[in-house]
């Protein structure tokens, strides 16, 4: 019996002991941590071999067009090069990728969102600068998949917040639906109005994930901060004392307090119950995105093309002036333990060939990078959008850490449960932005 | 004390070749042949245990040092390099790994409810409450359903514009948010969590019941013993055994299997008041790209672990030898 005693002892030793040996095994530990299935093969010599994609895009059927118009345009220029679209499914990806990356090996070209996410990982991508440098003025959203001014990946897409609105919804409640609100109080007034003609609140919020938040800030944004204050966030000198950046939280629990919402936020899931509300009627508005999801295509077929409206933010702050905040929102980088890293790039650059962008934006519903590509029949919220383009600036919330969003996203969650107050939210952002 | 009668100690080293036992015999005279007796006869048994030991060593215990190993070094930047104890220290700092740890204690103190619950039911079924046989087949029903089923279920019926609150409101109840509110949530999924696994221990109880001694019972009923008396001094000594026995596998169960609800319910929302260390682990090394210091949450865990394992173990071997 006693033996039996001893085990848990024993063991405890054995991992003390694991631990004072932390230095010697370091680099050992990095090759031979638990990858398992992360580590599928990936040869490439010269014009021949094999080369491994990793996204999670590839198997739905909106993008058969992209990916058979991509292999098409590499087949052209290394027709011996077999390609392996390995589709993973999202919310798994960035584990799974984060395994193959301790690993030090797995896929060749990988499929990344912008900011934080490609941020957080540029230790595990090549820069692509020398190889892209054709594509540069092409396409657009470069910034988001920019560190320390060199470039991990080539944009695909362009991801932004537009808000959205039910112009049926605007009809009834004697609004005009082709002059939405341009300030927070006739915002306000035109909820109040809402409400009373078609028995909805007037924004769909889902923030069970925290995106509500980040919608939110990156919404309303430019008409909150100053040009100034704006242009310095992005540019990573954030003033979390300013009262423009408090007004940006006081404002979000305020919309909440005064009914605004949709009942229950933290329980809602912005994808996709948030956007069903809103498609169903439920809702008068949402904070939207511009690709794939959670945007015009999805809604056109439901409401109607001509029911969907864009809007830019209401004006808060006297003086700003609203735009679109958009930034690249997903791009194809390479792995620094590809063998071929030229063969690897020329693979990005046909991911990213207007060929293939223009079957993506057509088939599933995204605004391209590539600036050569028209949207086609995205009805007038489309239209808007792409008026809005030349304008706008990069989002507030990719601007930020994963860490900090991470944050945000608790912090979001209890000032709308009234757990934490404004400022001591602000405060823990602050730190955690400083840190990140 | 007196019991022992062991029948571990009984098979140890020599048990397999000495006593000529059916398996032992040809690979221990195959190997007298190349060695000289005693010797061989001795080493038998390790060589039988030898794959399991090689598999648990290789595959268990050699990850695991890898692993603890692994936490002493650093995340992104100063990857592979040792940083000491800065991962544990950037834990204990860690309001959302505290909640974690914190939610560890609470699942401990609900434990009894956990219990009670299949142990009730099971009382009730066996006491042959009007339709009983229906509730035998109906309670053991979601303990079947996978917990991203179960979790999507509860996510409908407990939504704010749900069911459950519209059928509060009927009585004049203000609608709850009960994923949405920080203090209520995680008694939300753990409430789930209960149904959903609440059928295996009925199974267990009823199982239990079945060796109750029915002349006992109806001795108590011709005293004239309330139910609340036959439950009390008849049903619950009857059943220790089980009791314990269902102790254990619950808690087990709580601690280590409620990811699924956890990340379908509430994603550790809202405001990171239902973390579980698992939840934890899962999202520094896939969301946060910082495996070194889920590493060290993984260690933490495992410690907790052992220490309630171990107490599992004195548990279940005491009852073990009550009789």
């Amino acid at each position: 019996m006693m033996q039996r005693r001893l085990w848990p002892a024993v063991l405890v030793a054995g991992v003390a002991l694991a631990g004072c040996g932390s230095a010697a095994g370091s680099s050992g530990t990095a090759s031979t941590s638990a990858a398992g299935g992360a580590a599928s093969g990936s040869a490439s010599a010269g014009g021949t071999g094999k080369l491994v994609v990793w996204d999670w895009k590839s198997s739905d059927k909106t993008a058969a067009n992209f990916v058979a118009k991509a292999k098409a345009d590499f087949a052209k220029k290394h027709p011996d090069v077999t390609l392996e679209f390995v589709a993973q499914p999202f919310d798994q990806y960035y584990t799974l990728l984060g395994a193959a990356i301790q690993a030090g090996k797995g896929p060749d070209v990988i499929l990344f969102n912008g900011g934080g996410q490609i941020r957080d990982r540029a230790d595990a991508l090549l820069p692509l600068d020398q190889y892209v440098a054709a594509d540069k003025d092409r396409l657009a959203g470069w910034d988001a998949f920019t560190k320390n001014g060199k470039i991990y990946a080539a944009p695909i897409t362009l991801q932004g917040h537009p808000i959205y609105y039910n112009k049926a919804m605007y009809k009834k409640a004697g609004l005009d639906p082709d002059k939405p609100p341009t300030t927070w109080d006739a915002m306000v007034s035109a909820c109040a109005a809402l409400k009373k003609a078609n028995n909805v609140p007037c924004f769909s919020v889902g923030n069970k994930e925290g995106y509500g938040i980040q919608f939110w800030m990156s919404g309303m944004g430019s008409s909150i901060l100053t040009a100034a204050e704006y242009d310095s966030w992005i540019a990573g000198k954030r003033d979390w004392n300013s009262p423009d950046v408090k007004k940006l939280f006081s404002l979000w629990k305020e919309a909440n307090d005064q009914g605004l919402n949709t009942p229950g936020p933290n329980s809602t899931a912005m994808f996709m119950d948030a956007f069903t509300k809103f498609e169903g009627g439920k809702a008068a508005n949402v904070f939207g995105l511009m690709s794939d999801v959670g945007g015009w295509h999805e809604m056109n077929p439901i409401l109607g093309a001509d029911n969907v409206g864009a809007m830019l933010a209401p004006t808060v702050t006297p003086g700003t002036s609203a735009s679109l905040a958009y930034d690249g929102g997903i791009g194809y980088g390479v792995a620094k333990w590809t063998k071929d890293p030229a063969l690897a790039a020329d693979l990005v650059r046909s991911l990213a060939s207007t060929d293939a962008l223009t079957a993506y934006s057509s088939d599933a519903g995204a605004i391209a990078a590539d600036k050569t590509v028209k949207i086609a029949g995205g009805g007038p919220s489309a239209a808007t959008i792409a008026a809005d383009i030349p304008g706008g600036k990069p989002a507030l919330h990719v601007a930020l850490s994963a860490k900090t969003q991470e944050v945000m996203g608790r912090m979001s969650q209890q000032l709308l449960s009234g757990s934490v107050t404004v400022d001591e939210a602000m405060k823990q952002l602050a730190a955690a932005d400083q840190a990140g | 004390m007196l019991a022992k009668v062991r029948p571990a100690h009984a098979g140890r080293p020599f048990g397999a070749a000495g006593d000529g036992g059916t398996a032992g015999v040809p690979v221990a005279r195959s190997l007298r042949e190349r060695f000289t007796g005693r010797n061989a006869e001795r080493l038998a048994p390790y060589v039988l245990i030898a794959p399991a030991v090689v598999v648990i060593l290789l595959l268990r215990l050699w990850p695991l040092l890898l692993g603890v190993n692994f936490s002493f070094t650093g995340d992104g930047a100063r990857n592979g390099q040792p940083v000491g104890l800065a991962n544990y220290t950037e834990l204990w700092n860690d309001p959302v790994f505290r909640t974690a740890l914190r939610n560890v204690g609470l699942l401990i103190l609900l434990l009894p409810v956990a219990v009670a619950v299949p142990g009730l039911l099971a009382t009730f079924i066996f006491l042959k409450v009007p339709g009983h046989r229906f509730y035998r087949s109906v309670y053991f029903f979601p303990a079947v359903l996978s917990p991203v089923i179960v979790g999507a279920i509860f996510n409908l019926l407990l939504a704010f514009d749900g069911p459950l609150n519209a059928v509060l409101g009927a009585v004049g109840i203000d609608p709850v948010d009960w994923l949405g509110e920080p203090s209520i949530a995680i008694f939300s999924v753990v409430g789930v969590q209960i149904w959903a696994t609440f059928g295996m221990g009925l199974v267990v109880f009823l199982s239990g019941f079945s060796t109750l001694d029915a002349t006992l019972l109806d001795a108590a009923r011709v005293d004239g013993a309330s139910l609340r008396q036959v439950i009390w001094h008849v049903i619950i000594p009857g059943l220790s055994r089980t009791i314990q026995f269902v102790f254990v596998t619950t808690m087990i169960g709580l601690l280590t299997s409620m990811f699924g609800l956890l990340f379908i319910m509430t994603s550790g929302g809202p405001g990171g008041s239902t973390y579980l260390p698992e939840f934890y682990i899962w999202i520094q090394q896939g969301q946060m790209n910082r495996p070194a210091l889920a590493s060290a949450a993984s260690t933490v865990l495992f410690l907790v672990m052992l220490l309630v394992g171990t107490a599992q173990i004195g548990l279940l071997r005491r009852a073990g030898r009550e009789d």
